[in-house]
């Protein structure tokens, strides 16, 4: 230790010296410099001059270092690597340095004034210190400390230090009771308790490191002899405290430097030791701030770090240990040699400082760590606590598996929503577009049901009479089956009867008065001019080709509804009715056929019109559009035909004739589902169509 | 639109007991107080929700007229449900509903829901045929009973509701099998028939039949 220490002390002068010529020229050269600076410094110790020129220099070097930290700070990964760097290679240096170490250093660099200590404080604690300039800052803040220290002390007038002795420095600063309390204040207004805490021999020594302010190079430099120094002091000191106190002892050191001759060699050696370890730990705490406040990347680093910090806590606690016990050593031999008790207490005061500081240092970032380990432990634990084992595994897997799940599943229930919507859209389109719930809203169905029961019980009865009749009676009925057949027949779809809506009133009118029932079609007619009024009023190049197609539907089917409705009045009308005529009501029905048929084809054509001038672009409109009018008109004339054949199987069934209205209902039902088939493809292809008029 | 279950009902009784305004009452909240003759038979239907189902109520008016009995008769087949109704201040059509009660039984399924309903409460001071002697025969031939009157809406809804409740717990009871239409019950429309893929609305209706099975 001895010699180590000795060493670090002419590196330290060499250091003074260099600082002041140059603080800016590379750690290298500052260090040897420092060293030079130190063995001169020891040789020739004027705590005067030095102070004069420290604080000169001091003032200037804070200045530009504080201008070069900003600097720095601001962006250099490399300088923080470096540190890291240079602290693995320091395998002595415990690395611990604490957040607070570093905001202190950072503070105190920025600082230029030294009586400014609360502002710096301020600053310090505004600002959150990038700390990328381990060294520099270190170095700067170091500097600052002394420049501080000394300006407190030489506020307090008791700085004039003269050449004479150190020790008569040093004893006057401690025995200046007023001297602790300034410089504490002064020094640590950050660490504040910690400080105050701190035993007053501290606080000398505090001072003396101000006085030594020209020392921040020395610090600087002294990366690898300041290491050891600080090694030994420093180890603890984590906090701002720790730091000033070391940026003192390491000025102690200088100054005693000179007081070598004393043989307070073990002094130095534990001053440069707490140098060496306040560097490294202030650069450790650089990098640990600029890893930690600066978005820290990996986890896994972070943990190696701590693992890192936790083996580094050992070293120094060791360090610490062994520093201790040289610094008591160091302590008694300065006691029984030159009688420096105030030294060896202010040391043992310093070092005991330094290791509070660097326990709580400690504390504060292991603490950190631990609480966050241990709260992933205690987590884990809750998560493992009531499912241990595989079940837990699974349910683990299961979360992984459902994390990525997630966003996934939102994705595709909203995919699954759009697309929801997008078939409720169309399901409303075609619903309105569906022909068949639109006769169906109309009670066209109903009545088609109703129809359809009433010939399938009349067909009961036909069965029944013909079952009962033989022979020639049997012959009979059949041929007067056959002639109602023949009556009933519909003339077949002749296109050419595009009849006016007059006509059609007339030939309806006509056909009701022959039938002879109070059956009225005013209904129909009455729907149909409604619809015309609105084709009439249509405005094509505003209104849509589903407007116009969906009113088609709905009119048409309305008209075929009501067709149903008549018929199937006409039906329940014509078996209760008492005097019949099965000729005439057969006549008059096939009119009334033909007429509804022309009525809703009036109708179809119409609508169909207006479709094909609107979408005369497109054949396949047209196609489509005739398609539906065709479908409506042979569903009408089937339909009306089938419907025919069953009433006037009523109008035979009443005469003891047999008929074949089975056949008639089997072709009403056949026709049916050609209606229903028919329909649905219909409007399944305008629907399609229509979306490639769209899409067109 | 889309419904759950479809149960066709049959309104019965003599004419001029108020079935069409019950109808009118029931579907479109309104009364009229001269009423055409019924022809053969009319229809009604409304959408009804019972247990957050939708049910559609397809009601068959028909004709009272005694010349229209044949063809009504054959109306009877294929309903859930009947409304017997008779006039509380006309005697004769509470005397008559054996007659109809009989056809009814005989025409459709055993398990058609039957409610009597003695309409026209709302005439108290022309009432022939006490409240009383209606919740009797109802009691006697098993026959939901209940007063109504079309022109002021009481009890009206309570009487169709009431009616597909009933049938409603039969289904889930198995009484009826809603795959046999001659029961008066359909399962809504499984898709509608211009959409193949829209198994959104169909499915809602085919699910819950299905669920019922």
């Amino acid at each position: 230790m001895d010699t180590s220490d000795s060493e670090h002390f002419e590196s330290a002068d060499e250091f003074h010296s260099d600082s002041e010529s140059s603080e800016d020229t590379g750690d290298k050269s500052v260090l040897d410099n420092l060293d030079n600076d130190l063995e001169k410094r020891l040789g020739n110790l004027n705590i005067d001059e030095n102070l004069g020129n420290i604080s000169a220099k001091q003032s200037e070097n804070s200045v530009s270092n504080n201008a070069s930290i900003l600097g720095d700070i601001e962006g250099n990964r490399t300088n923080e690597i470096k540190v890291k760097n240079d602290y693995k290679d320091n395998p002595i240096i415990p690395k611990r340095i604490t957040d607070i170490n570093i905001n202190s250093l950072v503070e105190t660099q920025v600082a230029d004034t030294p009586n400014q200590d609360v502002l710096v404080n301020r600053r310090l604690v505004d600002q959150d210190i990038p700390a990328q300039n381990r060294t520099e800052k270190q170095h700067k803040s170091e500097c600052e400390i002394v420049t501080l220290k000394k300006h407190s002390t030489e506020s307090s007038s008791e700085k004039a230090n003269d050449d004479q002795s150190q020790e008569s420095e040093t004893e006057n600063m401690w025995d200046n009771n007023e001297w602790e309390p300034i410089s504490i204040d002064n020094v640590n207004p950050s660490v504040g308790k910690n400080i105050k805490t701190v035993s007053l021999p501290e606080k000398t020594i505090e001072e003396n490191l101000w006085e030594n302010d020209d020392w921040e190079p020395i610090e600087n430099k002294g990366d690898d002899s300041d290491d050891t120094w600080q090694k030994e002091e420093w180890d603890p000191i984590e906090n701002k405290i720790a730091v000033s106190s070391q940026a003192k002892d390491t000025s102690n050191d200088t100054t005693w430097g000179g007081w070598s001759t004393w043989g307070v060699s073990s002094i130095l050696s534990t001053a440069t030791h707490s140098v060496s370890t306040l560097t490294n730990q202030v650069s450790q705490g650089l990098s640990n701030v600029l890893e930690n406040s600066m978005g820290i990347p990996n986890p896994e680093e972070l943990a190696k770090q701590h693992l890192n910090e936790e083996e580094k806590i050992c070293g120094i606690l060791e360090n610490v240990e062994q520093n201790s016990a040289v610094e008591e050593d160091s302590k008694d031999k300065n006691y029984n040699g030159f009688g420096f008790g105030n030294l060896s207490n202010f040391v043992s005061g310093v070092s005991n400082l330094t290791k509070f500081v660097e326990h709580t240092g400690n504390k504060v970032i292991n603490g950190g760590l631990d609480t966050l380990e241990t709260i992933g432990k205690k987590t884990m634990e809750v998560l493992q606590e009531g499912d241990p084992g595989l079940k837990n595994k699974r349910a683990f897997l299961k979360l992984d598996q459902d994390k990525p799940v997630l966003s996934q599943v939102l994705k595709e229930a909203k995919a699954k929503a759009e697309e929801e919507n997008r078939a409720l859209q169309q399901k409303n389109i075609s619903k309105k577009l569906n022909y068949e719930s639109l006769f169906d809203d109309y009670h066209g169905l109903v009545h088609l049901e109703a129809l359809e029961m009433l010939s399938k019980q009349c067909d009961i009865k036909l069965e029944s009479l013909s079952g009962a009749c033989a022979g020639d009676a049997l012959k009979e009925i059949l041929e007067t089956l056959e002639q109602v057949r023949e009556l009933c027949e519909l003339p077949d779809e002749d296109d050419e009867d595009q009849s006016t809506l007059e006509e059609i009133e007339e030939k309806i009118e006509s056909a009701l008065k022959e039938i002879n029932i109070k059956i009225t079609y005013d209904k129909g007619i009455s729907t149909w001019k409604e619809a015309e009024n609105w084709l009439n009023s249509l405005q094509l190049d505003i209104c849509d080709d589903t407007e116009i197609h969906q009113k088609a539907l709905q009119v048409l089917a309305q008209l075929t509804a009501i067709a149903v409705e008549q018929f199937h009045k006409a039906g329940e009308l014509l078996l209760i009715k008492e005097h019949r005529s099965t000729a005439d009501e057969a006549d008059s029905l096939v009119l009334l056929t033909t007429a509804l048929t022309s009525l809703i084809g009036f109708a179809a054509g119409k609508f169909s019109e207006k479709l094909n001038a609107r979408a005369s672009g497109t054949l396949n409109k047209e196609k489509i559009n005739d398609l539906i009018t065709n479908v409506f008109f042979e569903f009408l004339h089937d339909f009306t035909g089938s419907q025919q054949q069953f009433i006037y199987t009523r109008c035979i069934s009443t005469i003891d004739t047999c008929t074949s209205s089975r056949c008639c209902i089997n072709k009403i039902t056949m026709k049916m589902s050609f209606y229903y088939t028919t329909s649905r493809f219909s409007s399944e292809i305008c629907f399609r169509f229509k979306h490639l008029i769209i899409v067109l | 639109m889309s419904y759950a279950y479809l149960f066709k009902y049959i309104i019965i009784g003599d004419t001029g007991v108020g079935k069409s305004c019950l109808l009118l009452q029931f579907t479109d909240k309104r009364f009229q107080p001269v009423h055409d003759l019924t022809i053969g038979v009319e229809f009604g239907a409304r959408m009804i929700t019972i247990d957050s189902k939708q049910i559609k109520l397809q009601i068959w008016d028909t004709a009272g007229q005694e010349a229209f009995r044949s063809i009504t008769r054959s109306y009877y087949r294929g309903a859930a449900g009947a409304l017997l109704v008779y006039d509380i201040t006309r005697r004769e059509t509470f005397n008559h509903l054996t007659t109809w009660l009989d056809d009814a039984r005989q025409h459709s399924n055993s398990n058609m829901v039957i409610m009597l309903i003695g309409n026209k409460s709302d005439l108290e001071s022309r009432r022939e045929v006490k409240k009383e002697e209606g919740e009797a025969f109802a009691r006697e031939h098993g026959l939901v009973f209940m007063e109504t009157s079309a022109k002021t809406a009481a009890n009206v809804e309570e009487a169709f509701i009431n009616t597909a409740k009933e049938i409603y717990e039969k289904i889930q009871e198995g009484v009826f099998d809603i795959n046999n239409e001659a029961n008066g019950i359909k399962i809504g429309p499984q898709h509608s028939p211009t959409n193949p893929s829209l198994p959104g609305a169909g499915g809602a209706g085919g699910s819950q039949g299905s669920g019922c099975c």
